[in-house]
């Protein structure tokens, strides 16, 4: 039971790091944002690279990669994401598929079809309650709530953060004030990727890396975003951790229906939730 | 007198609505100017268009003898271009002081600075000055730290005007001000607009004439996207097409 609940802990942390991109692009810009799966598989395929290709250590393929994913989202967003604002929610949804769709027959142009095994780059463990914990592990969930700490303090504590949750509030306001506000946006989805490319590469050691890794953890954080609130990033926080407790713990009673429960329980969210989308 | 705004031949359309036909008009400086007309007339819409929501079908805008037709909201704001939306738009999830700080922190300096990274920083002198004074204007230092979600519609109202004013704008553009007030609030915000107008030029969009007849000083009537009149506010009400248009066959009240 202990290693459940931390496997649950550890499956929220990954959500999370995804998930507030998601929620943040969706909450200022209106745009729900399939291409986030590209970013987030490119960024891990880029630690590959170094890591596996050519055998530097993880920590620095790690921050590479996290540097690598910053002009590329900028491109993605300035290009792409940027002319879809104001537009329908289905139509940003049906583009930024497209996009994602086109980044995953790119990295199999690039890197091929077949899945990478990554390792453990830690490898220790960790005796905890009389279960051993691997210590890689473990830092991804203490990073997870570092990382809530952090954007709490961020978006509490400066003028770019209080502009973003202006920008949540209302973006036209925010113009009215005389400030740019697509330059935030920019930024948001900038950070975003970022630390959705931050989750992958946490995630990649203990999953396999393929071309379809990010379309297949999207559909969760999508459920995350939607039963913690768009834009909400508290709520983000807590139904990451939440849905990965959920999904764990049905795990460990009924395997195939893991996934299956994350969306049931977005839809009852749903049906008792007063609709704000 | 001299104009501040010229509007020339200025058109929206929406597909094959017309919601702006060929517009020309001006704003004089230190004038009061009142926009009515029945609903879907076109006057948000001209306010969209010269604060840069929309960019026109066809015309130019000039303020201040310098063409500012594409050029985007942010920067008209800049040049002293402000306006208030006809549903309030304030931020919900701030507090009433930190939504003036936000709207202050580009008081000194044309674009907002990184390096002024920490929002408490924000609380250099004049930035304090500047908010404190819009937070007097509209009468809310009682609720300076109630979070703004909590305001009654009225006070948020104020607070949207307080936010306008703290920017210190050359023309302020305010779109039914006093829709959706009881009439406690309406005359709170009629007496807070009397006092503004000495230091300020106005253009106040309002539905029901009677309520702001004695505070403008020149009156345009928009029907079906043009302005079917303008003048001095006793002339525009005498206006036999005025009448016609805008009352039918109603009394004034
Ligand atoms: N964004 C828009 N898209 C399509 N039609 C619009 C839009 N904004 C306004 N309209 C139409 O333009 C006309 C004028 O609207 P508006 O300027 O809001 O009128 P008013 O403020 O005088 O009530 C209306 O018929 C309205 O339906
Ligand atoms: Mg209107």
């Amino acid at each position: 039971m202990h290693y459940t609940i931390f496997y649950g802990l550890t499956i929220g942390a990954i959500l999370y790091f995804i998930s507030i991109g998601l929620s943040l692009t969706f909450g200022t810009m209106r745009v729900i944002n399939f291409a986030h799966t590209i970013t987030y598989t490119i960024g891990v395929y880029i630690l590959i690279t170094f890591v596996i290709f050519f055998k530097w250590s993880f920590p620095v393929g790690a921050v590479l990669a996290i540097l690598a994913i910053i002009p590329i989202a900028y491109v993605i967003e300035r290009f792409i994401i940027r002319r879809l604002y104001g537009d329908s929610l289905d139509y940003t949804f049906i583009a930024t598929f497209a996009v994602a769709l086109i980044g995953v027959d790119l990295i199999k142009w690039i890197w091929g079809p077949a899945p990478y095994p990554l390792s453990d780059p830690i490898g220790k463990y960790l005796i905890l309650f009389d279960v051993s914990l691997p210590i890689y592990r473990v830092l991804m969930v203490i990073s997870a709530i570092l990382l809530f700490i952090l954007l709490h303090l961020f978006f509490k504590m400066t003028i770019v953060g209080k502009i973003i949750i202006a920008a949540l509030d209302d973006k036209d306001g925010v113009r009215c004030l005389g400030i740019n506000v697509d330059k935030y946006f920019s930024l948001v989805f900038v950070m975003g990727s970022a630390l959705a490319v931050l989750g992958g590469i946490f995630y990649a050691p203990i999953s396999s890396i393929h071309p379809y890794m990010g379309l297949a953890i999207l559909l969760l954080c999508f459920a995350v975003v939607i039963v913690g609130g768009m834009g909400n990033l508290k709520g983000t926080f807590l139904s990451a951790f939440a849905l990965g407790m959920l999904m764990a713990l049905t795990a460990r009673y009924w395997p195939q229906g893991a996934e299956t429960m994350v969306f049931i329980a977005m839809a009852v969210v749903l049906i008792f939730r007063p609709i704000d989308i | 007198m001299s104009e501040i705004l010229v509007a020339d031949r200025l058109s929206k359309h929406f597909g094959g609505l017309i919601a702006v036909n060929k517009v020309n008009f001006s704003i004089m400086a230190d004038e009061v100017t009142g926009i009515i007309g029945p609903n879907g007339s076109g006057k948000t819409t001209l306010f969209n268009l010269i604060s840069g929501f929309f960019p026109p079908t066809e015309g130019r805008i000039t303020f201040f003898d310098n063409e500012i037709t594409h050029i985007p909201p942010y920067e008209r704001v800049i040049k002293g271009i402000v306006r208030t939306f006809q549903l309030v738009s304030v931020f919900n999830s701030m507090t009433v002081w930190e939504n003036l700080v936000l709207s202050s922190i580009r008081f000194k300096e044309k674009h907002v600075s990184l390096r002024k990274f920490f929002f408490s920083s924000a609380k250099d002198k004049e930035i304090k000055e500047n908010c404190l004074r819009a937070l007097k204007l509209v009468g809310l230092q009682s609720n300076a730290q109630a979070l703004t979600s909590e305001l009654s519609y009225g006070s948020k109202r104020m607070l949207e005007i307080g936010i306008a004013l703290s920017l210190n704008p050359k023309l302020l553009l305010l779109d039914e001000p006093l829709a959706g007030l009881s009439d406690g609030e309406i005359s709170e915000v009629i007496d807070l607009l009397k006092q503004i107008k000495k230091n300020f030029t106005l253009v106040i969009i309002e539905h029901k004439i009677s309520k702001i007849i004695n505070l403008v000083d020149r009156l345009c009537v928009m029907n079906e996207g043009s302005f079917i009149c303008e003048g001095n506010p006793d002339d525009a009400l005498c206006n036999p097409v005025v009448r016609e248009c805008y009352w039918g066959k109603r009394e004034i009240s």
